[in-house]
């Protein structure tokens, strides 16, 4: 479809009201999810809570290439299929819902700069440790990921996805760091964002904006994700207030509907946060 | 028939001196002339020495199997016939270039009287051939490359090898395929490929790796092919706007499947035959070897000719199949039977007939497809002999239904539901025949029995392609 056709569209869809069956698709939660996934499908789930938006989430092992982008989480949405925060966030706006409006233009691009400090910092590095760690792609990410598939296609696609995410990492230039570097980024990344908090509830002012939900959304994961080990986690939580700010969203955003959230045990996730 | 020194398989006087028969003989007067023709006739032989000459990489012992009948023959027509089936069995082994055939009287030390040699002269096929095309359409240009070794190890092996660039897709083939010695009907092949295809009705982008290998063998009448496979497929969503049925079968699984196919084909031609039948039933079974998806898939086509009055041919087909799918997943779009096109019902677009979701085609597991022609020659036959022989109008009826089996009820409920709401069409149109291999169609086509959700191409209908209802 042309961009005019597309725009053309979106913008028929938008004057749709939120339909009671929004689906949000993101792979098995039990045995495939990784956590930089789950990462971004919490920061979506979390940002469509705070929007009032109910959805249900849906597992499927095959989530990620179900997205038109390649990415999980997506949401369906009537007759739309949206993927990744950032075009969701522009989808709801355009249906009329949006978290930053009582923000100004400074206060917006500062915004934005975070949630771009958040991506290429802390979402990089998840994907580092993930992938580019020869322990822990070994005993953790190829198994997860190749799990619904059968041999010999289960090691196919798990190192084609190691190759293509370490190609990335290449193209980015973090190849060359070691572990230690890429917890010391971690480690600047929460700092820069505790200062920005400092005794706040949230980022701006008392309300929530999509950069709670995306913040929200990483640390939650990395607190409660049972890695090889556990240094990314104790780097997160010598940060206090990003921990109060955790606790704070779980109880006021998750713990009212407790059935299936994300505190919801996994072999993954180790339940709530510590 | 090619070029036999003997000459003809017809009783005729035979001439020239290879045949033992003195020239000087021949200008004798007629009486005698005649008496010889006879004689030659009736005279016993006996074949001494085959020989095949011009063999380079071949080796010999495959060859015995296809010339031991020569030995056998009693008379000089017998030699000639059974040389000449011998020369065709040679041919059909896809190693010579041609082969000629020389009977001559037998010499050396221990000939016999009425002894023959006959003497195979073969050319080879060269050790490698190749071709490259470029090829454009649809968007899409690509290149093909395709290098065949015929006869690689000297038994008739072949090894195939194609390869296709483009600048949307590459697809490439590599097949080799071994005759057992004696017997060429039994064979094996081993294939190595990946095909991509773009399925513009179920807006689907299918890529398919995989391995197989089969084994032909003959019994009896039939010819029965032993297959397993394992094809990696990749499914995607052709475009953004696919519907999510379609999107939701977006992903990759991997296909083992053990195949069973037996065929049994007395038409005397593969396009337009004119008398004969076919029956092919194939069977599937998959997931059992390993593998994602599990189902156990029949289908069968039935293909009857008859030659009527006028030189007009009268031919009724049948195709039917069904798809089960084994254990509790749901059928994949990619096993799915498709309906509708100008090469099953006319009539209707290509594929767009059954379940389909948001115009998306998503094929159904079980169906059944017939059909009624009559093939006449061109009114007037014009060309006739030449060109227009390779055309024919057509009068066609066709019938079919596609739908799937979900309902929890008994086969009877399918039965009854595949019999419900049938799309049927008629027409009429001029085919023309390429080759062996494929044929064009140029219909008007009236489609009946259409059920929301069907496609239809009312009206003229062009179609292309080796399968045709």
């Amino acid at each position: 479809m042309s961009l005019a056709a597309e725009a053309f569209v979106s913008q028929i869809a938008a004057a749709e009201p939120w339909p009671e069956k929004a689906t949000l698709y993101q792979p098995l939660k039990e045995d495939q999810i990784l956590l930089s996934d789950s990462a971004s499908s919490l920061a979506v789930q979390t940002f469509l809570r705070m929007c009032g938006l109910p959805v249900q989430v849906s597992c499927c092992a095959n989530a990620e290439y179900m997205s038109p982008s390649g990415k999980v989480p997506f949401i369906h949405v009537g007759n739309q299929v949206v993927s990744e925060l950032g075009p969701i966030v522009q989808f709801i706006k355009a249906k009329g819902h949006s978290l930053s409006d009582g923000l100004d233009d400074v206060q917006r691009a500062e915004m934005k700069a975070y949630m771009e400090l958040v991506n290429n910092m802390l979402l990089t590095a998840e994907l580092y440790i993930q992938w580019c760690d020869d322990y822990t792609a070994t005993e953790i990410s190829r198994p997860r990921y190749s799990s619904p598939y059968s041999w010999p296609l289960n090691h196919i696609l798990a190192y084609q996805k190691q190759w293509e995410v370490r190609r990335k990492m290449n193209a980015i230039g973090w190849s060359g760091k070691n572990l230690e570097q890429v917890y010391e980024d971690v480690s600047q990344c929460c700092q820069a964002l505790s200062q920005r908090l400092g005794t706040q509830p949230y980022f701006f002012n008392k309300q929530p904006t999509e950069l709670d939900a995306l913040v929200f959304g990483h640390l939650f994961t990395i607190l409660t994700t049972q890695l090889t080990n556990d240094e990314l986690a104790e780097k997160v939580k010598s940060y206090t207030n990003l921990l109060s700010f955790c606790h704070r969203i779980e109880q006021t955003y998750f713990k009212e509907h407790d059935r299936e959230s994300q505190s919801g045990s996994s072999r993954h996730s180790k339940g709530s946060l510590p | 028939m090619g070029t036999v020194h003997a000459r003809s398989l017809d009783p005729l006087p035979m001439q020239g001196p290879e045949l033992g028969v003195q020239a000087d003989d021949m200008d004798l007067g007629e009486p005698e002339h005649e008496e010889k023709q006879e004689v030659l006739e009736n005279k016993d032989v006996v074949v001494q020495h085959v020989h095949i000459d011009g063999l380079g990489r071949t080796k010999e012992d495959i060859l015995t199997y296809e010339i031991a009948d020569v030995f056998r023959a009693k008379s000089l027509i017998d030699v000639m016939k059974k040389s000449h089936e011998a020369r065709q069995r040679l041919l059909r082994m896809g190693i010579f270039r041609h082969v000629e055939v020389v009977i001559d009287t037998a010499e050396g030390a221990n000939a016999l009287p009425n002894g023959l040699d006959v003497t195979f002269e073969v050319k080879e096929l060269r050790r490698m051939t190749g071709s490259y095309n470029t090829m454009v359409g649809n968007n899409e240009g690509s290149m093909v490359l395709g290098l065949k070794l015929p006869n690689v190890f000297g038994r008739a092996e072949k090894l195939t090898f194609q390869f296709s660039y483009g600048t949307k897709e590459t697809s490439y083939g590599l097949s080799f395929f071994k005759p057992q010695p004696g017997h060429f009907e039994r064979n094996f092949s081993i294939n190595l490929y990946k095909v991509t295809g773009q399925f513009p009705w179920s807006s689907l982008r299918e890529t398919d790796r995989g391995v197989s290998t089969e084994f032909s063998f003959p019994i009896w009448r039939t010819n029965h092919t032993l297959k397993w496979e394992g094809v990696w497929r990749e499914l995607g969503c052709l475009a953004r706007t696919a519907s999510f049925a379609v999107r939701e079968e977006s992903g990759q699984s991997l296909k083992s499947s053990l195949s069973h196919a037996m065929v049994i084909d007395t038409r005397n031609s593969t396009i337009l035959p004119r008398k004969g039948a076919l029956l092919k039933i194939n069977q599937e079974l998959a997931g059992y070897t390993g593998g994602d998806v599990s189902f156990l898939r029949e289908d069968f086509e039935i293909q009857l000719n008859k030659t009527l009055f006028w030189d007009s041919v009268l031919s009724t087909s049948l195709w039917g199949g069904m798809l089960l799918p084994l254990g509790d997943k749901p059928s994949c779009i990619a096993d799915r039977f498709y309906l509708g096109g100008p090469t099953s019902v006319r009539g209707f677009s290509m594929y767009s007939i059954g379940p389909q979701s948001e115009g998306d085609y998503l094929g159904g597991e079980a169906y059944w497809a017939g059909g009624l022609h009559l093939y006449t020659p061109l009114p007037f036959r014009p060309g006739r002999g030449g060109f227009g022989d390779l055309f024919r109008t057509h009068f066609f009826l066709n019938a079919g239904n596609l739908c799937n089996l979900n309902y929890g009820e008994g086969p009877r409920a399918h039965l009854s539901k595949l019999a419900e709401c049938i799309r049927w069409s008629y027409g009429a149109g001029i085919v023309l025949r390429l080759g062996n291999i494929a044929r064009l169609e140029l219909n008007y086509c009236i489609p009946m029995g259409v059920q929301s959700g069907d496609r239809i191409c009312d009206g003229v209908q062009f179609g292309a392609g080796i399968r045709f209802l």
